[in-house]
Order: C-alpha cells, then sequence, then structure tokens
C-alpha cells in the first residue's frame, strides 16, 4: 500500500508564489527594522505590474544599503495605501515622504498595539474587541467608548487582508514556521489574518524536521512556503 | 545659561536608570531610552523589554555578554539598534507584546517624548510639519498600560524653545499619570498639581531651569544637584521552597484558574494538593473541566485515583466552576462536582471551551471584551449582547480573570519562563498572563539562559512563582 502523499505548500521561487495578486489587494507584510522582512517577495512584487497595493506594516524606514524593505516598494510605486504605526522617518524624508506630499501615498497611522490586536481579533475569528489605548487621544476616531468596570475602552473590529507575507527562519513542507531572534515580530499575527499567507523562510525541512515544541505559527495558517533567494 | 554645561546623553541615561527597582519590567522607547541597558555595567536586575518584541535584552558589548552571541539570533531594540539577549529573555510577537503592555505587566516604560505638558500629557516623536503623520509607536499602549513613565528629552528644542509646555501644542499620544522626567538640566516629578523640580544639573540654579520651562513649576524644598552613580539592581529569584508556600496567602473568596484538560496528564497535581493542604474555601474555579481526569482515569494504577480538580471539591473548597465540561462522559460514573451539584453545594457556568479560552486570553491581553461568533442564537448565550459585524451575528464576551493561577510546565527557569511539552500545554499557556499571581509547578528549575530562548512559551514577566515537583510526588493517591 502506498503511503498517502503529503500535500506540499512549498512554491519554485518567490514569483511563483505571488499568484493571484493583483492590482488593489490588502498585503500584510512583516518586519521590524529591517528584521524579519520578506525581502525576496517584495523584490518579486516589484517585477510585477500590479499596482495601488494597501500595504499593512511596521513603517517604511529605511534600514541601509543591504535591506530591502517597504521604501523600495513604495519607491516603485506599488502602493497606494500604508496602514502603519511608524510610517515613514519624518527628519529623514526620502521617496515616501516625497510620494505622501504629492499626495500619491496615503498613510493611515493606527499604534502598533491596536493594529496587532485588530490583526489578531480578525484572524481568531472574533468581530472586534474593546481595548483601552487611544482613549482620550487622535486615535479615537470618534469610534465607540465603553466603560467596563470603570475603565473607557475603545471598539475596535477584527481586519484581515488579501495576503499576508512572512518571513521565518524555517518552514517544513506543510508551512510550520521557526522564527529566529526579533524577526517573530509581525509575522504570528499577519498568519492568522490573511486569506493567503506566504512565508518566505531561509530552510525548508520535510515534515518531522523541525522540532515541534519550537513551532511558533501552525502550518494551518500558511498556504504557501518559498525559499528567500 | 551660558557657560554653564548640560549633561550628555549617557548621563542622562544613568540618572534615568536610578529610577529603576530591582526585578522591575520596564518597556524602552525609541531614541534616549535606548541607551539605558548601557549604563549597567552587568546584571542590570530587571527585565527589558523593547516594542521589538526582545524581553531581557542587554547592550551588545557589555562587560558580561562580550562575545556571547556573535552568531546567534538577531535582536533589535526599540531604536533598530542591535541588541544582545541577556539570561533568561526571550522573544514575543507584536500581538503578545502589545498585550503584556496593556494587562499591566509592564511596570515602567521609558520614553523620549518631543513635549510634555505640566498636565502630564506628551507627544513622542513628533515633528509640526507633518502633523497627521506623527508616528506614535508603542508609546499609545504603554502610556496606557504602565505603571509608571519616566520620561528622558531635552530641556528645550534643537531651536532652544521649551520642551516642556503647560500643555502640548503638538497632539497628545499619551498622559504620564505617574512619572519623571528627566532632562539634559534637571529631574522634575510629575504630579497631580503639576511640575515638581527635585534636582538640577551640576551647577545649575532652580531660576536657570525654570527659565527654559515653559510651564510652570514647583521647586522642592529638597533640591539637590542630579548625581550619575551606576544603579546597582539584583535579580529576583521567582522560587518557592513547597506548593504549600506558593499558594500559602490565597484568601478564602479567591478566584483560582488551574488548568489541564480531560486526561490526568499536564496539570497541577502538586499544587492541587497545596491548595488542598491550605484549606481556603469559597473559591470560584475556573477550568476547562470541573475534575473529570479520575473517573476518565487511564493509565491509573489499580486501587488509586488520579489527582485532579475533584479533590478540592470533596473537601468542600469549591463554591462555583466555570468550565467547559463540568460533568463526566458517563453517567454511570458521576465525578465529585457532579455529586456536589446535585447536592447543591456549588454553582456553575458552562462556557464553550473556545469562549472560555478567550475570555482568558482577553483578560491576559487587557481586552475588555469581544465579539465572538461561538454560541451565537444558542442557549448559550441567551441574554447576551449581540452585534451584526460584516454581516455575521456576534455576541459580547466579557473577560475573565483571576487572582490566583495555578498550572503546570516541564521546565522553568528562576526566572519564570517556561517551557510546555506536547499537549500539556493546553490552558497553561492562556491561563498564565490572566492571574494576578500565578504559580507555576515544573518537573525541572534550571538557571536562566539554560532554556533555548526560542522555546519559551510562557515568559517569565507573567510568572509569579515557581515551584519544583518533587521527584518522589505521585499524581495517583
Amino acid at each position: 500500500m502506498n503511503a498517502p502523499a503529503i500535500y506540499s505548500k512549498v512554491f519554485e521561487s518567490p514569483a511563483a508564489a505571488l499568484e493571484g495578486i493583483s492590482s488593489g489587494t490588502t498585503v500584510l507584510l512583516s518586519g521590524y527594522a529591517g528584521v524579519g522582512v520578506p525581502e525576496s517577495l517584495i523584490r518579486a512584487v516589484i517585477q510585477t505590474p500590479v499596482q495601488g497595493l494597501t500595504c499593512v506594516c511596521q513603517g517604511a524606514w529605511p534600514h541601509g544599503p543591504e535591506s530591502v524593505d517597504l521604501a523600495e516598494l513604495v519607491a516603485a510605486g506599488k502602493v497606494g495605501k500604508l496602514i502603519t504605526p511608524q510610517g515613514f522617518d519624518p527628519a529623514q524624508g526620502g521617496v515616501v515622504k516625497d510620494l505622501w506630499e504629492a499626495g500619491q501615498l496615503e498613510i493611515e497611522i493606527v499604534p502598533q498595539g491596536i493594529l496587532a490586536e485588530q490583526l489578531r481579533a480578525g484572524g481568531a475569528g472574533l468581530g472586534g474587541v474593546f481595548i483601552p489605548e487611544g482613549v482620550g487621544t487622535r486615535f479615537q476616531h470618534g469610534e465607540e467608548v465603553r466603560s467596563f468596570e470603570g475603565r473607557d475602552y475603545i471598539f475596535k473590529v477584527g481586519i484581515r487582508a488579501d495576503f499576508a507575507f512572512l518571513r521565518a527562519d524555517a518552514a517544513d513542507t506543510v508551512g510550520n514556521l521557526v522564527y529566529l531572534g526579533s524577526q517573530r515580530n509581525w509575522n504570528p499575527p499577519m498568519a492568522m489574518s490573511a486569506r493567503i499567507t506566504i512565508a518566505e523562510v531561509d530552510q525548508i525541512f520535510e515534515p518531522g524536521g523541525i522540532d515541534p515544541e519550537l513551532v511558533v505559527t501552525p502550518g494551518i495558517f500558511v498556504n504557501r512556503v518559498v525559499q528567500t533567494v | 545659561m551660558p557657560g554653564l554645561e548640560r549633561i550628555d546623553s549617557r548621563r542622562i541615561a544613568l540618572r534615568a536608570a536610578n529610577e529603576l527597582v530591582s526585578g522591575e519590567v520596564v518597556a524602552l522607547g525609541p531614541g534616549l531610552p535606548a541607551l539605558i541597558p548601557s549604563v549597567f555595567l552587568s546584571e542590570s536586575g530587571v527585565t527589558f523589554v523593547s516594542e521589538s518584541g526582545a524581553v531581557g535584552y542587554r547592550a551588545p558589548g557589555g562587560s558580561s555578554v562580550q562575545g556571547e552571541v556573535p552568531h546567534g539570533p538577531r535582536v533589535v531594540d526599540s531604536s533598530g539598534q542591535a541588541a544582545v539577549l541577556g539570561p533568561g529573555g526571550s522573544f514575543l510577537s507584536m500581538v503578545d507584546l502589545a498585550g503584556m503592555i496593556r494587562a499591566g505587566y509592564v511596570d515602567t516604560a521609558v520614553l523620549q517624548p518631543s513635549q510634555v505638558g505640566a498636565d502630564g500629557t506628551f507627544s513622542q516623536w513628533t515633528s509640526a510639519s507633518t502633523p497627521d503623520l506623527l508616528p506614535p509607536s508603542a508609546s499609545v499602549e504603554l502610556s496606557r498600560g504602565v505603571r509608571r513613565v519616566v520620561a528622558m528629552m531635552p530641556h528645550t528644542t534643537p531651536d532652544g524653545q521649551p520642551a516642556i509646555l503647560p500643555e502640548c501644542t503638538l497632539p497628545h499620544d499619551g498622559i504620564i499619570h505617574q512619572g519623571v522626567i528627566v532632562t539634559d538640566l534637571a529631574v522634575l516629578r510629575v504630579e497631580q498639581h503639576g511640575l515638581l523640580l527635585t534636582e538640577v544639573a551640576p551647577g545649575w540654579r532652580a531660576d536657570d531651569v525654570a527659565a527654559l520651562t515653559g510651564a510652570p513649576i514647583r521647586v522642592a524644598s529638597a533640591l539637590v544637584e542630579m548625581e550619575f552613580e551606576v544603579p546597582s539592581l539584583l535579580p529576583v529569584s521567582k522560587v518557592y521552597s513547597s506548593g504549600l508556600d506558593a499558594v500559602r496567602d490565597m484568601p478564602g473568596g479567591s478566584t483560582v484558574m488551574i488548568d489541564g484538560f480531560a486526561g490526568p496528564g499536564g496539570m497541577p497535581h502538586y499544587l492541587m494538593v497545596a491548595l488542598r493542604d491550605h484549606g481556603a474555601k469559597e473559591l470560584t474555579m475556573v477550568s476547562n473541566t470541573a475534575g473529570i481526569a479520575r473517573v476518565i482515569g487511564f493509565g491509573t494504577p489499580p486501587g488509586r485515583q488520579a489527582i485532579d480538580h475533584s479533590i478540592l471539591i470533596e473537601n468542600h473548597q469549591i463554591k462555583k466552576a466555570i468550565a467547559s465540561y463540568p460533568v463526566s462522559p458517563s453517567p454511570a460514573r458521576p465525578s465529585a462536582f457532579e455529586l456536589a451539584w446535585q447536592q447543591g453545594e456549588v454553582e456553575i457556568e458552562v462556557v464553550p471551551q473556545g469562549t472560555l479560552a478567550e475570555r482568558i486570553r482577553a483578560a491576559g491581553a487587557g481586552v475588555a471584551a469581544f465579539y465572538t461568533p461561538t454560541g451565537a442564537g444558542t442557549l448559550l448565550t441567551e441574554g447576551k449582547e449581540t452585534r451584526m459585524i460584516g454581516g455575521k451575528e456576534y455576541v459580547l464576551e466579557p473577560a475573565l480573570k483571576a487572582d490566583y493561577c495555578l498550572i503546570r510546565g516541564h521546565k522553568a527557569d528562576t526566572m519564570g519562563n517556561v517551557v510546555y511539552k506536547g499537549t500539556s500545554r493546553n490552558f497553561n499557556s492562556v491561563m498564565a498572563p490572566a492571574a494576578r499571581i500565578t504559580v507555576i509547578e515544573v518537573d525541572e528549575i534550571v538557571e536562566p539562559g539554560e532554556l533555548d530562548p526560542e522555546s519559551i512559551v510562557t515568559s517569565g514577566v507573567y510568572i509569579n512563582r515557581v515551584v519544583q515537583r518533587p521527584a518522589d510526588f505521585s499524581p495517583y493517591e
């Protein structure tokens, strides 16, 4: 009797892994300060004709000549809107600032914890959450405020996206992911909250090749795996 | 003041570091706060948390860590600068990090505001040229979640204008309810009635500082000059000598979470026995089952019974259970809880397993309530508020927190970082952050640094007490 074949989620190249992405798509991108950035996937998107992406990410701050980051995707004219806690570095300026000032790029600032919780809520199938941060600040945005046990909380809806681009250290062929150091950052909540989650990794193992106690993101959340190039 | 020197960044960091207390969890924001780890000679005695998700990190090149992680994981601090993980450090995702802050686990936040108002409001990383885009980073969570803020900042802006004002002219990101401002000229306490000048830089007089401050300040009667000694803080061990020692202060009437799935594995048997010995009564118990391992009993040696939540029910310590699976799977073998319920001794609140986990998770992440689709339109959610979101019906469920939490891990270090084994993880990692005092029972206690940081599931930040399960302890009696 033949053993049942294990379905492999590995794609042959970053370009191949982008199948289905189109202009106007919402993409979640992991990465913090140049660590855990899905660089090969970003380079592959730059080579496609898509435009007007809505990108949810930590920010579009350049992190040195060796790293590929969101700023490059913006510079390549691929991004119509950024949803981000950090935006860009107002002191440095650069192409992101230029495009924003020219009205060619929309930027929505969402504090880090609010964004993380909204992604997590969307990923966990919740409709929304009441969280305390932002009450009484410019991030209240006229949303419902309700008091629980004498403290005010804001209602925030769960959010989901079309695609998520992750960056992990290793995956097995069914998409279980292991991170390294600060690489973990946005990956776990983003993995849960996209229709198609693509993980770019440095190493790919057969199932069983990763210590199960080290798996942070289960393969259930990951649709495609691709080797970083 | 011409001729008077302002203190440099390193001395601002030294002075700010002296505000920290041994054993504290300290979140460091970008900018000047990122210098704080570098002023400690070796052991900092506090746990530094970065908005990058690093927990327990240090400055690279510090005397005790030089060469420690030459090819190790890449760790960055809140400024995106390289850091290294100290012994007992670990990594959080952005969602776990935000939850940790929101739920109040960070004692002190050290931030660099660009402006502070006399009312405690502050703006961070802002510039008036791009008011719509002021990146708040994690300061919005931090100023809400922490008990105390230490602000490090230049006393004046680069063009010489006061940065401490009657109120912020830039949109504010949060409020310092309790805190201190350390500048290159002075130390000011943020108090309910305004700012109190307590220290001045060497050579400076209160009047000189007041002249460069935009807000009215009061001058402390005991005004002194700032000092810049290297702080010496010691790490705090969370190890308790016995289970009873670790639960002895639990008052009657407490709400206590106790982990476990169904079978006898992965439960804090030793702590449950300790709680029985302690004898606290009128407890509300939150657990997945209200004790069915004993009736399921697989693997139980002949003539003996598995220890589970039943021992607390039989000892008449439980007033109410909140559980997803309160009854035995077999009517022929009722559980201790069922028998007590039939006698009218206990109350029950039945919550579906996923909702139970989510309610506990919400408490541990500082979320007050959430809308879940689970149970909508069924008896379980009768009378509860519902809401249509995106065309789907959701039910509002509140967070569920506890006074104490008794859980079981495989190994912990003395700082309380935990690794689990197999399915014994179950409710442990969800419950750990949801109680005021979390006690963990483990098979083995190790020194900080002995656990692979990538394998740590529950951060020691959530654990208050660690107890070794004795090698000869039996989960059957």
